[in-house]
């Protein structure tokens, strides 16, 4: 890959995390939020003095809830970690799936300002597929960062995993209406530089589906 | 003060159910609503002193919902709740008529008086 494309890829690869790391700190400092309200919530009921005998049912649920909010925040957390480690080596088997998941966990706050539902179809087998998945992260998190700027309030992006012969395919397939939304795309030329470098393929249908073959190799 | 009527945007609803009820135990009269849509019908109706508007509510953009409740009426207080990096969307709230801020995780003591200082003001401009 020449110079200029290779610059041009690390600095989609700097957005591309940054947004991911506005997204996880967002999403943590929600949990937080709700964490401080309900300890405070149970420190303001003990000064007016609402016995625990009495409201039972009341502390139980608000302990629950932060109980609920730790995990989570526990599962953010592990999503990111595993996010980081994908640099970790430039090629290596792994888990589409999982892969595919912890990108909708890490990039659900942006469809939730528009009420964009992510619908999952994996293949059941759990595929493995031999790639950069840093790389392929990006590819796939250009695509979908795409369809949520562009599609309407309350459309839906369904991904989808199949095993082919001697491939895995990722389909995102969008389901809402277009409007007018400035987003950003990785330039074509690039990307087929790109998805050749990983041993793949795209084919794309802004409209209707975006199609990526990836290599599978057994773990 | 007893009985200033705040309104509480968020969607998240842990969040704004516990809050709503930490302001309620200090005598405020707090309804809170989920979105944008719903909020703006809740201002219509319940006519709050003080709105706490999170920035990121799904639906109408934060800014246009402050637009929104200003050009209803201007004399509702706004606080816009917000994360730390949302400093342009807070100039941005401020430029178009809201009266503070507040970040998340909310400190109940600084919240309450900058609603105390909004609800004044609001009394001012009647």
């Amino acid at each position: 890959m020449d110079a200029q494309y290779e610059n041009e890829l690390r600095n989609l690869q700097m957005r591309f995390i940054g947004k991911i790391i506005a997204g996880f700190t967002h999403e943590i400092k929600n949990y937080i939020a709700i964490i401080n309200e309900s300890t405070g919530l149970i420190g303001d009921m003990m000064k007016v003095g609402k016995s625990v005998e009495n409201d039972l049912p009341a502390y139980l649920d608000i302990i629950h809830s932060i109980e609920d909010h730790i995990e989570k925040t526990n599962g953010h957390f592990r999503y990111l970690n595993r996010f980081a480690h994908r640099m970790d080596s430039p090629l290596s088997s792994f888990h589409i799936n999982e892969s595919l998941e912890e990108l909708i966990a890490l990039l659900k706050r942006f469809a939730n300002q528009k009420r964009i539902v992510f619908k999952q179809d994996y293949d059941t087998d759990k595929p493995t597929v031999y790639s950069n998945p840093a790389i392929l992260q990006l590819i796939i998190f250009t695509f979908l960062e795409q369809n949520i700027m562009e599609l309407e309030q309350e459309s839906t992006i369904t991904l989808q995993t199949t095993v082919t012969d001697q491939s895995v395919r990722v389909t995102i397939i969008p389901n809402g209406k277009r409007i007018e939304g400035s987003s950003v795309s990785i330039p074509s030329e690039l990307l087929d530089i790109v998805i050749k470098e990983l041993g793949g393929n795209i084919s794309q249908d802004r409209e209707k589906e975006t199609i990526i073959l990836l290599p599978l190799r057994p773990l | 003060m007893a009985h200033t009527k705040v309104l509480l945007v968020d969607d998240e609803k842990e969040f704004a159910s516990a809050l709503a009820e930490r302001l309620q135990l200090r005598n405020y009269d707090v309804q809170a609503a989920a979105n944008a849509l719903e909020a703006l019908g809740i201002v219509h109706s319940f006519r709050p002193d003080v709105v706490l508007l999170d920035l990121r509510i799904p639906g109408m953009d934060g800014i246009e919902t402050l637009k929104a409740i200003k050009k209803f009426d201007s004399t509702i207080e706004v606080i816009m709740l917000t994360g730390h990096g949302d400093v342009q969307s807070v100039e941005n709230g401020m430029k178009n008529g809201a009266f503070e801020y507040i970040m998340k995780p909310v400190d109940i003591s600084e919240l309450t008086v900058k609603i105390n200082k909004a609800w004044q003001k609001k009394q001012v401009s009647r």
